[in-house]
């Protein structure tokens, strides 16, 4: 039971009551299949995996076969992505939606997903200056989307080497 | 006009054998510069319809997480007293009846919802077809997308423009389905609002954290549906328009044949008759 609803943000008062749902957690299969999506571009489809841990708005995830369901909003930051032989790949997503569907499913729609080495961190610093400086603006329209992209580089600042 | 023109010069002459060599021989021309242009069309098409299927694919699976979501949560159909229709196409033509199909299909619709209906056309042609017969029902038109396959930047532009619009709890994209290189089908994919997916009798099954989870989720799901419906409208029009432009260049060829025929026939009667006449002066002199 712990194991298959393994938390790493302590978040347990709330799901400790929720975690009775878990029924419809059974499965044929006892490996977690993963697609990974983006708009343009399959990165995984229906893989066998070991876990997956995931940047959720409400905190990081570890997703193990026979999960719960869940959907939850991706934020900013890092994917890691645990295959069956123990090897970890990891990409920066810059946010999507994640789905554990019933039958030990988890598809992942993501906007954009890079590996951390693809980018350039001297770049990512000039980007955030520039969205520092139109943060300051006036304009409203200009500061929300300038809060937006700073969130996503700043998320972005800690993975880039 | 031209054709007309140098007819009507060439009748001026006299020698209306001639003329009509002449017409024929305008006409195969022109025929001849059509075929080439629709052959280069049709070669443009094929390769870009490689990508194009990649681009459907990839947004196929794209969308899947979704579409199972609402298979698994069976969210019902709110009686709403006016559904969103939004039909996605594209603004360039030449492709046969691609956008007259989806037109057609979002006015079928229409009518079985009584009316009760607000369009937003993404795409010039079906914009100007549905003005015709709903110009009061269209809400929202964009055009200058569908050009290559979509990116999500462009889609969500489009739905953050339709949520503006104000709350529908009831939202249709339709589209022409991609089914093999030679057909397409005007489908339709059903989203509901935030509401109706709290409501959804299957949504037990899942687990949701934060409370505007579902209000995400419907937002991001209506992104989503655009760009899957404007990735497979793209590949189905490029097929189609490979269709459209392969018929073509082969009607042309036979138009070029008989033409050919006809030109080199007639030319064969002008020099006999020619011969005839100077046969008979030199004979009538003997």
């Amino acid at each position: 039971m712990f194991r298959q609803a393994f938390r790493q943000v302590a978040k347990q008062s709330s799901t400790v009551v929720r975690r009775t749902y878990a029924t419809e957690a059974s499965s044929t299969s006892d490996a977690l299949k993963l697609s990974l999506a983006l708009p343009h571009e399959t990165l995984f489809s229906e893989s066998e995996v070991e876990q997956v841990n995931l940047p959720s708005v409400n905190g990081d995830l570890g997703i193990l076969a026979n999960h719960i369901p869940i959907v939850e909003q991706l934020r900013p930051g890092l994917l890691e992505i645990i295959s069956k032989g123990g090897e970890t790949e990891q990409y920066f997503v810059s946010g999507g939606i994640a789905t554990v569907q019933p039958g030990n499913k988890l598809t992942i729609s993501a906007i954009e997903a890079f590996k951390p080495e693809q980018f350039d961190a001297a770049a990512v610093k000039n980007l955030i200056a520039d969205a520092q400086k139109r943060a300051a603006s006036s304009d409203e329209v200009v500061v929300a989307e300038a809060n937006i992209e700073l969130e996503v580089l700043e998320a972005l600042q800690g993975v880039a080497k | 006009m031209f054709r007309l023109g140098a007819a009507q010069v060439a009748r001026a002459q006299g020698a209306r054998n001639y003329a009509t060599l002449r017409e024929i021989e305008m006409r195969l021309k022109s025929i001849k510069n059509i075929e080439k242009i629709t052959n280069t069309m049709k070669i443009v098409a094929s390769t870009r319809l490689n990508k194009a299927q990649r681009a459907m694919a990839a947004s196929r699976v794209f969308n899947e997480s979704d579409a199972e979501f609402y298979a698994n949560a069976e969210p019902e159909t709110p009686e709403a007293d006016k559904t969103l229709l939004i039909v996605v196409s594209s603004d360039k033509g030449l492709c046969g009846s691609i956008h007259s199909q989806v037109a057609k299909a979002a006015r079928r619709r229409s009518e079985e919802l009584k009316g009760a209906v607000d369009i937003v056309t993404i795409g010039d042609k079906v914009k100007q077809q549905l003005l015709r017969t709903h110009g009061d029902k269209v809400k929202l038109a964009f055009n200058g997308v569908g050009k290559e396959a979509p990116n999500f930047y462009e889609v969500s532009l489009i739905a953050d423009e339709i949520n503006k619009l104000g709350k529908y709890e009831n939202t249709e994209v339709l589209y022409n389905k991609f089914v093999s290189g030679v057909a397409f089908e005007p489908t339709t994919f059903g989203l509901v609002g935030a509401e109706a997916i709290e409501k959804a009798p299957g949504l037990s099954k899942y687990e949701l954290e934060s409370e505007d989870t579902s209000e995400v989720f419907a937002e991001f799901s209506l992104a989503n549906s655009i760009l899957t419906a404007q990735a497979e409208g793209y590949a189905s029009e490029i097929s189609a328009r490979r269709n459209a432009m392969d018929n073509a260049s082969k009607n042309a060829g036979d138009m070029i044949n008989s033409y050919s025929i006809l030109y080199n026939r007639t030319r064969q009667a002008v020099i006999t008759n020619e011969l005839v006449d100077i046969i008979t002066g030199a004979s009538s002199l003997d």
